[in-house]
């Protein structure tokens, strides 16, 4: 009878067409279609299921007359629709079959582990009661015998499994009867090696010797998945008063019986392997011996194991063999087990386990892992063994081995809430069943969502209640999937910190309450290298009933975890301490970083890493609220700060030293504008130099106002000055707490007397020089002062401070050396009067732009920065580490940028620039310097610029080298960018960046040298 | 901690060893030692041992001169010539900076680095050098200021009662004794002149192994009254010291540079890393070949390549492909003639394996084999077949690696620094000097 195409799609049949051939297939002849496919509609894949119906009925046509009757035998639809592989297999041995007949109630317990022992032993022709069972079968046949009942019973188990009323819930049995499973079949398989071994060395004394296999993983925590490896240790031991011969003789029958019992598990065969036995976590690893004695495990673990290894030891558990004999191990374990968190290497140990739940990801697989990433199934177990190991020093209810069972444990012994640890387990659960789901398909190790569409929608299918319709789409799979992660992702701060902090603020609150130690021990654990100290911070900072002890309270479980993540935690805390204290009950503050978790990340990097920006932060801590702003990070421009800085002054206009205090602390403000944006990596090393010169030339603008209007208060009105810029300032490229190199230029009014104008001018520079510097009451704390510095002039220091203007452009006009040319390549004005700019402007512009380079010159600028190179490095500093200096450094940019200027700005006007990279640029496009060349000098200009400003942000003190202190040097490194624990990273970058540049250099002041 | 550093621990227990030397090698290849307390030792081992690196070459410039030797277990051994009444025993070590890293300066730790680079592309690295040195009578010249042989012998000569023959049965059986295998000793063809051969193992094992080689001939040699030099030339007339050194590359158990039916039976892999070695060996002369008078044997005649060639089984060549039974493909290999017995010899095999490397990584083409007797040629027919010459002098070979991105790259920043920084300093010393050789010819003339 045809059916129509609507019965087909009703049924969930996809592949219509294909579905339509296979039911009209002689197979299915005499069986009612319209029974099939209710049959068919209660598989998860109805196309597989169909499939694997028919293969079967190929090979056993009576399966047809059970599918006919579907209300007894949902079940093997069911399966079918599941798992493609163990219908293979069930086609492969029709005679199990009867295992889906079903009649029998559906129990949804695990199996009890005596009964699968009991089924496996038997089917390799052991006796299970025997002491040591020896097989009956062995070889091939043997290891046939055994994985036919092994899949045997993993079709019982998966059955019941798809149709679980609440598969979630199942979860948990299921997970258990796998593991035991396994532990039967390595028993199974241990048998049919006694007796292989046996026979192969009749002169041995094979039974006397005992064996004892520990399931370690999963499998020792009686979680296992439905295919995965199963990691085990081997212990055996002798009958007592034997010899050292004979000692080393049950070492080799121990590991033949191994050997052989690997054999029968995982080789190749007809009826294909179970999975791999793997034995890699033994003392030593690849290297170690397959088994060792228990004293000789013992004393591994008192004299050489490593930290991780004792976190592996949690969940190891007695699978197979002599059960003695594991007792006994697992006795001896445990106490290495459970005082390892007391070992000087627990923290790097557990850092390492993070890095496990986070890194080594390929990125193709980032958005579909179940198991690796925040939020997958290992970020669970990691932050649950964590919890146990830092507790369960002490605690003993929390020796347990499985995740859902710790969870348990935790919850009641009030280490972490109920309702925290019945969410998780909910989660925990949500995700393995994915899992089972995904691998039980095809039964293959993996752990990836699937993309396509149909997978998900049998997926879907897969993970509800059988004919549940709730959850049928692709969409509504990962929608759960993602909601799942999310949650979980949160996981470790909500176990691990929140109980910290009722701890911490002795709050009755809350049902979780931790002794002081046990709260210190998880703050160790991460890296707080006092914590003590830091419970106090915490205690400080939560305790009492206030509206911010209460915001405290939400927020720093995550911002706990991200000053871990720093260079320095304890710093960290202790600036968030300070800072907070500081900041009182604006309630801003920490709404701010409750409502921007990017605001708070950064502000735990910055206090973990810069000594500058904490100390600038502590004296105006409302600057705490532009981190959650980006646009509070953007530099201000010039016109800006000049337009707040002019009106602060015309309020202030009566008095004038409350005016420049204000405009002092306008620059400290801007700075730490600048620093904040820059830890933020919202700034690049030219943007920072760019801001700050910027912000120093309105500061300047303010003090030459004060310092004008008192000066002509006093002594009436004979001159305008004109500050102008020289050197870095004068290119906009300075760093925090750079001087600014300037030169003073004075044009007396009409009429005015030549020598009361000098005399005016002078005290006009003096001033300005004074009022940037003075100490001012109340005092500016933190301020770096601005240092004026004018020893750029004509004749140096031995030249007059001011000039004039036609006296600049006479000295110029008639005795500019080459080294002044090329200072004045940097000269731009600053502040002062406009039309005295512009007259400036174009009296240099023709000294410095349109004489072009003599080769006379050409070789004075060569001798002046060989001198420069053999004199300026202070004494005893390394030039390989010098940023400004050294060779490849910001000097060798520089000049290579200077002397294209010099050499060729008549002809090229996009080279009359002041910035070094500006210069480098327009050169480039102008075809004057090679692109690479060019790319390599940009590139070590940046980065010396770059780890400059680190130095001074991250020491507080300027530095022209890359600081030779480890922890100063990784501070850098973090600040630049480069991560965590880069600080070699970044020492390899500099040395070969500036070899690349110095190269450059040199290509191009001597091109002639080969 | 593992079984070794038990080991290490019982052993020093069970023979009442009373001094552990470390060992561990400088930049320009000079053993370094210092000597525990045997109750020092289980601290080295978890901890490292602090010390000073300021005064070290290479070390003295990098971020802090407190540095940590950790010593590597599995180099333990008893030193047979201190005597068995109060046995002294040596570790070769890892040197770390103080948060535990690996020091970038620390040789061991340039050729771990390319040898994991090896492991990266599914390769292990196998060396098998052969050692060339000089025994004299003493460490004074002679009345004619020139070095005194210990013998007048010739290649594989057998000098009936000679120093020579007693020295290898004794240094043999001390290298033995220390676990250095030999697997061949012979007279070469310079008066007093010797060769060992060390049997093959893995490259960085091989280095180790060369380092205890220098030592125990020395030692020998000392006990025996005469003197052991790894001089490259000492003598003008004379062959120089080379260290002919055989690379082969393993994936798994199989040898990777053999393929049957092939030309040599060469695997593609074999000529693309003979290729990355002839096309960079330029640039990596100043480290295998790494003094002033390195370059005296390289181009003082005898049987020193000198210029950029290969070839089966021709000993004219920088790389030959030598002769085996074609039944043993485990035994492919291809053999550098251009390094010296004074060589550091973690840093040149890093260099050799690096180019080698590279070549296979970029899939380079390898020339035909040079079949004639390249010494032989004329420059012109040189230049035709592409015979590049090798650089002349130290200074030239300085000049050649210091613009090689590869060699910088292989040593990383800090050794490529401090190796040129030590050797232009060297090549300004020796252009001071004023030699016997312009003294004889100049004085009496001008």
């Amino acid at each position: 009878m045809a059916l129509s195409r609507r019965a087909l799609i009703a049924a969930g049949l996809l592949d219509v067409e294909r579905a339509e051939r296979l039911l009209g297939s002689p197979e299915f002849e005499g069986a009612d279609p319209e029974r099939l496919l209710r049959g068919l509609a209660l598989a998860a894949d109805p196309d597989q299921a169909l499939m694997g119906l028919l293969r079967i009925a190929e090979r056993e046509p009576r399966v047809v007359e059970l599918a006919d009757d579907v209300m007894a035998h949902h079940p093997l639809f069911r399966l079918l629709g599941a798992s493609e592989a163990l219908g293979d297999f069930l086609a492969r041995h029709p005679e199990h079959l009867g295992l889906l007949a079903l009649t029998r109630e559906l129990d949804f317990l695990p199996a009890e582990p005596e009964h699968l022992r009991h089924e496996l032993l038997t089917a390799v022709g052991a006796d299970p009661s025997a002491p040591t069972p020896v097989a009956g079968l062995v070889g091939t046949e043997g290891a046939a015998a055994l994985r036919v009942a092994y899949r045997a019973a993993l079709v019982d188990l998966a059955t019941r499994d798809v149709c679980a009323a609440d598969p979630t819930a199942a979860v948990g049995w299921v997970a258990v009867e796998l593991a035991d499973l396994a532990a039967a079949a390595v028993e199974g398989a241990l048998a049919i090696a006694r007796a292989e071994v046996r026979a192969a060395h009749p002169g041995l004394d094979t039974d006397g010797v005992r064996l004892a296999v520990i399931g370690m993983g999963k499998c020792g925590a009686r979680e296992l998945n439905y295919i995965s490896d199963v990691d085990v240790i081997y212990v055996h031991a002798t009958r007592e008063g034997l010899d050292e011969a004979s000692e080393a003789a049950a070492a080799t029958i121990a590991a033949q019986l191994i050997k052989a019992t690997t054999k029968a598990v995982s080789s190749p065969g007809i009826e294909p392997a179970l999975w791999e036995l793997d034995a890699n976590l033994r003392p030593e690893g690849k290297d170690g011996a397959l088994s060792r004695t228990l004293d000789s495990h013992v004393s591994y673990w008192k004299r050489w194991a490593h930290d991780w290894e004792f976190q592996a030891l949690l969940k190891a558990r007695t699978i197979a063999g002599d059960l003695a004999l594991g007792a006994a191990y697992e006795a001896e374990a445990a106490p290495f087990v459970w005082s390892s968190s007391q070992r000087p290497g627990f923290v790097e140990s557990v850092q390492h386990m993070r890095q496990r739940v986070t890194d080594n990801i390929p990125a193709a697989e980032v958005d579909r892992q179940i198991k690796l990433g925040p939020g997958g199934l290992r970020d669970v177990e990691f932050t649950v063994q964590l919890l146990q190991l830092v507790h369960g020093r002490i605690d003993e209810t929390l020796r347990v081995r499985g995740t859902l069972p710790a969870l348990k444990a935790l919850s009641k012994s009030a280490y972490i809430s109920r309702e925290d640890a019945h969410d998780f387990g909910r989660d925990y659960r949500q995700l393995r069943l994915l899992e089972h789901r995904i691998q039980l398909k095809f039964m293959r190790r993996t752990h990836l969502m699937p993309t396509a569409g149909a997978q998900l929608r049998v997926l879907a299918r897969g993970v509800v209640e059988v004919g549940a319709k709730d959850l049928t789409s692709a969409d509504d799979v990962l929608k759960l999937w993602q909601g799942t992660k999310r949650r979980v992702r949160g996981l470790h701060q909500k176990l691990f910190f929140r109980p910290l902090l009722s701890t911490a603020a002795r709050l009755g609150d809350d049902e979780v309450r931790l002794s002081p130690e046990a709260a210190q021990a998880r703050l160790a654990a991460l890296g707080y290298a006092d914590p003590r100290q830091a419970m106090a911070h915490i205690g400080a900072l939560t305790a009492g009933v206030s509206r911010s002890a209460a915001l405290q309270r939400q927020l720093l479980p995550v911002l706990l975890g991200w000053m871990a993540e720093g260079v320095d935690p304890d710093a960290a805390l202790l600036g968030f301490r300070r800072l907070s204290e500081a900041l009182g009950t604006t309630h801003w503050f920490l709404a701010m970083l409750r409502d921007s978790a990017a605001g708070a990340e950064r502000l735990c990097r910055i206090l973990g890493t810069s000594r500058m920006a904490t100390d600038l932060l502590e004296v105006s801590p409302e600057a705490t609220a532009w981190l959650g702003d980006d646009a509070e990070l953007v530099p201000r421009d010039v016109e800006k700060l000049w337009g707040e800085i002019s009106s602060k002054l015309d309020r202030h206009a009566s008095d004038p030293e409350a005016g420049m205090r204000l405009v002092r602390l306008l620059r400290r403000r801007e700075q730490l504008r600048i620093a904040l944006a820059d830890g933020a990596d919202l700034l690049g090393a030219e943007g920072v130099g760019h801001a700050l010169a910027d912000t120093d030339r309105a500061t300047i603008l303010g003090a030459l106002r004060v310092a004008e209007q008192q000066e002509y208060a006093e002594h009436g009105e004979a001159t305008r000055l004109l500050i102008v810029a020289m050197g870095r300032q004068g290119g906009r490229e300075i760093g925090y707490g750079s001087d600014a190199d300037v030169l003073y230029v004075h044009r007396p009014l009409p009429g005015a007397d030549e020598e009361a104008a000098a005399a005016q001018a002078l005290r006009l520079a003096q001033a300005v020089g004074a009022l940037l510097q003075r100490p001012l009451a109340p005092a500016v704390q933190a301020e770096r002062r601005l240092q004026l510095d004018a020893d750029l002039r004509p004749e140096g220091r031995q030249g007059p401070l001011v000039r004039t203007l036609e006296s600049y452009a006479e000295y110029y006009e008639r005795w500019a050396a080459t080294w002044e040319r090329q200072a004045l390549l940097r000269a731009r004005p600053l502040a002062g009067d406009d039309a005295l700019a512009a007259a400036f402007v174009a009296a240099i512009d023709p000294v410095r732009y349109e004489r072009g380079l003599s080769a006379a010159q050409t070789t004075e600028i060569k001798r002046m920065k060989a001198r420069v190179e053999g004199e300026r490095l202070p004494r005893g500093a390394d030039p390989k580490r010098h940023l400004k200096l050294g060779p490849g450094g910001l000097s060798d940019v520089e000049w290579v940028a200077q002397t294209l200027q010099l050499r060729h700005a008549a002809e090229v006007p996009a080279l009359r620039v002041t910035g070094t990279l500006d210069a480098l640029r327009a050169a480039t496009a102008a075809g004057l310097l090679d692109p690479e060349a060019a790319r390599d000098l940009e590139d070590a200009w940046l980065l010396a610029t770059d780890a400059r400003s680190a130095v001074v942000a991250c020491t507080g003190r300027a530095g022209d080298s890359l600081p030779t202190n480890r922890q100063e040097l990784r501070a850098v490194a973090q600040w630049i960018g480069y991560g965590k624990d880069r600080a070699a990273a970044l020492e390899e970058d500099w040395m070969r960046t500036a070899r690349h540049a110095r190269a450059a250099f040199e290509a191009f002041f001597y091109p002639d040298a080969s | 901690m593992d079984r070794q550093q038990e080991f290490v621990l019982r052993t020093i227990e069970e023979r009442d060893v009373r001094f552990v030397r470390l060992w561990f090698t400088d930049v320009a290849g000079s053993l370094k030692s210092i000597a525990l307390a045997p109750a020092e030792v289980e601290g080295a081992f978890s901890e490292g041992l602090g010390f000073d690196g300021s005064a070290i070459e290479g070390l003295s410039r990098i971020s802090e001169a407190d540095m940590l030797l950790r010593p590597d277990p599995s180099t333990f051994q008893i030193l047979p010539w201190r005597g068995e009444v109060e046995p002294t025993s040596r570790m070769f070590c890892d040197i770390l900076t103080p948060d535990g890293e690996p020091a970038t300066a620390d040789p061991r730790n340039v050729l771990r680095r390319q040898l994991e680079v090896a492991a990266d592309m599914g390769f292990t690295a196998y060396t098998h050098p052969e050692v060339e040195f000089y025994l004299l009578k003493s460490e004074e010249l002679g009345a004619d200021g020139q070095p005194r042989p210990v013998d007048h012998g010739g290649y594989f000569d057998h000098v009936p009662g000679g120093v020579g023959q007693d020295f290898r049965r004794q240094a043999v059986m001390m290298l033995e004794a220390v676990g250095v295998s030999v697997e061949f000793s012979h007279h070469e063809n310079g008066p007093g002149q010797n060769e060992i051969d060390l049997r093959y193992a893995d490259a960085l094992t091989t280095a180790d192994n060369l380092m205890t080689f220098r030592t125990v001939v020395k030692e020998v040699a000392l006990q025996q009254g005469i003197y052991a030099t790894f001089m490259p030339k000492p003598f003008a007339q004379h062959p120089g010291s080379g260290m002919h050194t055989h690379f082969s590359l393993f994936e798994g158990d199989r040898n990777a540079f053999f393929e049957a039916g092939q030309e040599y039976q060469l695997s593609t892999t074999a000529r693309q890393f003979i290729a990355g070695i002839l096309k960079h060996a330029p640039e990596l002369t100043a480290v295998t070949n790494q003094f002033v008078n390195s370059y005296k044997r390289m181009w003082g005649g005898g049987e020193a390549p000198s210029h950029v060639s290969w070839g089966h089984n021709n000993r004219s060549a920088l790389v030959r492909v030598p002769l085996y039974k074609p039944d043993k493909g485990q035994s492919a290999r291809v053999e550098y003639r251009g390094i010296d017995s004074a060589c550091n010899p973690y840093l040149a095999y890093a260099v050799v394996l690096g180019a080698g490397l590279k070549g296979i990584r970029e899939g380079y083409e390898l020339g035909p084999a040079a079949e004639d007797d390249v010494w032989s040629l004329t420059t012109a027919e040189r230049r035709a077949l592409g015979h590049d010459p090798l650089p002349g002098s130290l200074h030239d070979a300085i000049r050649a690696m210091e613009n090689s991105e590869l060699i910088a790259e292989i040593l990383g920043e800090q050794v490529f620094d401090a190796f040129l920084r030590n050797k232009a300093e060297e090549w300004d010393a020796y252009r001071h000097d004023v030699s016997p050789f312009e003294l004889n010819r100049y004085l009496g003339i001008l």
